[in-house]
């Protein structure tokens, strides 16, 4: 009897929450993110716009990796957030198959000017019939950090903004030489692309994908030449079998590695670590080709990047979806943005404010690159197909593993060429 | 002469409506989660998946010509079968002495047994997380230990035996405590006897509990090995995508999910793993008719 009435008693309280709920009548916007660093500044932002809508609005972060399958997962049920993060790696798919909400309209009745956004995003994000799904969040870049505390021990002058590959490779070769190999003076995994050695290949007059998307020249002669000087970079910095198992990152934060290049979605996890009083930014080297001893147009790019804010096509609430993202993307919430130290803003120029906002570590290094000339991020259609090919076996891990050997690394410039061409044809 | 077809009674109908009933939710489960899964999976390996599953284009074998011509899937077949080599053998033996030891009246048998059982109670990832850092060849335990200088998992020689050891490790607890049920089977007469007649515990051991468990040691076998076979969670976790030692050690599984959940190609990765099961199925063919022969039922 006791049981019986415990319960009544328990379905009892869960139609009451059910009702309560019911009644209450509004809804929430679910929105998700990769990148728990974000959370903090992006709810803020997203609280201003509840104050003016009144719809509270719910940021989950899900990990870089499992936020995948779980879009992939929710497009085949119908179930994706009604508002998410889209990537230059697959949002061509998302937009051919119709899984975004077309922001057109919007764009349309609310007049706004899509010009004011870097180029390359607005590009990504239009697709071919000239329909926008996604409006531009951010933008980034990548710098060179480095470790004061180790070029001190060490007796190296710093880094600065004139460096060559050259000089930094000079830098590093003290440092591990000097440390008897205790200390790495630089370390660089395949992995480490975007912010990597893709800025060396485009330095050095190659190009990882051609402008249409349908292509790459890395293994011609400019991109040999390219990942010729990453190679002899790797000579002096950390080896394979150390940054596969720590990750560059890691080895850096332990002191382990004098310099490292990052883009600047990870300053915060620097900014917040230990040791990050000896943490310092300057400005990725550029390629001295002419050989005049100064940095001119075109020796010097960094990669750029540029998140979107989409809406799922099956939303129940599209028209709300749409004014969170718009107002996102607005000239106000993307000048907090960067104030906040959140990203820098996917509309160009307003992004001074973002050298400010991590009191104590000076980030100007990051604003400073957008006066370099810029690429975006290289992409095709399935972009993680020869992503994940070239930093494996049989692409460049063969010729990271054992860089004193110059043969490996153009072979593995032929074997990327091949790779890239046999994935876009695949598309 | 076959048996007169009986009647059934009401009663009897009566039960075996609600033993239906009572089944149903465990066959629809297994239908719906198991069973029609299995069969899209062997559709999918003949069709070239499109985008987000949609469009899928019929290829026929074109798949398994691929699967069957891959001289990665052949490798990670190879890496697959030496896991399973490290996992079974040593798996069993280390249990069965430890199950033999535990099995006496001794002070602290429980203690111990929980210890061996630890691992099984832990969840596979977090198992993994923590050799992958006992192994680091930076800051790792091992190597700080030993003061060694080895890549224990990033050198292609010793990776694959370093993961099988961690295979080894979560298992022993499992095979352990089902050596320890097939041990109380067997009657106390055998070992009074033997004694009398002066054999020694090791002569015991093998002439009494090993052919007396044989049974129990073919079931542990049997599904340790497919177990073995169908490793993923240890790659997974442990070795980086740009880990040189990866192609060496990555299971046919791994690859499966490689495939079908990072590339979006689940048609091919469907292939990958309908290879596995004709593999397993094979194996398991080879180990039933080795039943009859080599196990000792009385």
């Amino acid at each position: 009897m006791k049981r019986i009435l415990s319960v009544v008693l328990a379905l009892a309280m869960m139609m009451a929450l059910v009702v309560t709920s019911a009644n209450a009548a509004d809804f929430t916007i679910n929105v998700n993110i990769w990148d728990s660093n974000q959370q903090k500044g992006l709810q803020e932002i997203a609280d201003d716009w509840t104050a003016i809508s009144g719809i509270p609005v719910k940021i989950e972060v899900v990990d870089w990796n499992n936020y995948w399958t779980l879009l992939e997962a929710g497009a085949r049920g119908g179930e994706l957030p009604d508002v998410f993060w889209c990537h230059s790696n697959t949002v061509q798919m998302y937009m051919e198959n119709d899984l975004l909400l077309d922001l057109t309209p919007y764009v349309e009745k609310d007049g706004i000017d899509m010009s004011q956004y870097y180029e390359g995003i607005t590009e990504l994000y239009t697709r071919s019939d000239g329909k926008i799904f996604a409006l531009p969040k951010d933008h980034d870049t990548i710098a060179l950090l480095y470790n004061k505390a180790i070029f001190d021990k060490y007796e190296v002058a710093y880094p600065t903004d004139d460096w060559t590959w050259q000089d930094m490779y000079e830098a590093a070769k003290q440092i591990t030489e000097k440390s008897g190999g205790d200390v790495y003076g630089y370390a660089l995994n395949t992995s480490n692309n975007q912010d990597g050695w893709y800025n060396l290949v485009y330095d050095y007059g190659a190009q990882v994908i051609t402008e249409d998307h349908k292509g790459t020249t890395i293994g011609s002669d400019a991109g040999k030449a390219g990942m010729e000087m990453v190679r002899t970079l790797l000579t002096v910095g950390a080896p394979q079998t150390v940054v596969a198992e720590t990750g560059t990152d890691s080895l850096f934060q332990s002191n382990k590695v004098g310099m490292i290049t990052q883009g600047s979605w990870m300053i915060n996890s620097f900014y917040t670590a230990e040791s990050h009083a000896d943490y310092y930014w300057a400005s990725l080297p550029y390629a001295d080709l002419n050989g005049n001893g100064q940095c001119d147009d075109g020796e010097r790019w960094s990669c750029y990047n540029g998140l979107g804010w989409a809406a799922a096509y099956n939303t129940q609430h599209p028209d709300e979806c749409a004014s969170l993202i718009e107002y996102f993307c607005s000239e106000a919430a993307q000048k907090k943005q960067a104030e906040l130290g959140v990203t820098m803003a996917g509309i160009k120029g307003i992004s001074d404010e973002f050298a400010n906002a991590f009191p104590g570590m000076d980030v100007s290094a990051f604003t400073k690159a957008e006066s370099f000339n810029l690429y975006f991020r290289p992409y095709t259609r399935n972009t993680v197909v020869w992503e994940d090919a070239l930093q494996q076996q049989g692409g460049f891990l063969d010729a990271w593993q054992d860089p004193s050997n110059a043969e490996l690394m153009a072979t593995a410039c032929d074997n990327a060429q091949r790779i890239i061409e046999e994935a876009i044809a695949a598309e | 002469m076959a048996k007169p077809r009986k009647k059934m009674t009401a009663a009897a109908k009566n039960e075996a409506k609600w033993a239906w009933c009572f089944i149903l939710p465990t066959i629809i489960g297994l239908l719906v989660l198991n069973y029609w899964p299995a069969i899209d999976t062997v559709i999918q390996s003949f069709y070239k998946t499109g985008d987000f599953g949609m469009g899928n284009k019929w290829v026929g074998l074109a798949n398994y010509e691929k699967v069957f011509g891959s001289a990665e899937i052949w490798q990670s077949l190879w890496n697959t079968v030496k896991y399973a080599l490290i996992e079974v053998p040593f798996g069993v033996c280390i249990a069965l002495v430890l199950a033999v030891f535990l099995n006496r009246k001794l002070k602290g048998t429980s203690f111990f047994r929980t210890i061996f059982f630890l691992p099984m109670v832990c969840a596979p990832a977090a198992v993994a997380m923590v050799w992958r850092w006992l192994y680091n060849q930076q800051f790792g335990l091992l190597n700080n230990i030993f003061h060694t200088n080895i890549a224990w998992i990033s050198d292609p020689n010793i990776a694959w035996i370093s993961i099988g050891v961690i295979g080894v490790w979560s298992v022993i607890g499992y095979n352990m405590v089902l050596f320890i049920s097939g041990l109380q089977e067997i009657p106390g007469d055998y070992y009074e006897a033997a004694a009398i007649d002066g054999a020694t515990g090791i002569k015991q051991f093998f002439k009494i509990t090993v052919p007396l468990l044989s049974p129990t040691t073919f079931f542990i076998v049997q599904t340790r090995l497919i177990g073995a076979l169908t490793v993923f969670d240890l790659m997974f976790m442990v070795m980086d995508k740009t880990n040189v030692a990866l192609k060496k050690t990555q299971s046919l599984v791994y690859l499966f999910y490689d495939y079908a959940f990072t590339k979006g190609n689940q048609g091919y990765g469907a292939a990958v793993v309908m290879f596995l099961v004709i593999f397993i199925m094979i194996i398991t063919f080879i180990l039933q008719k080795l039943e009859k022969k080599l196990v000792f039922y009385n």
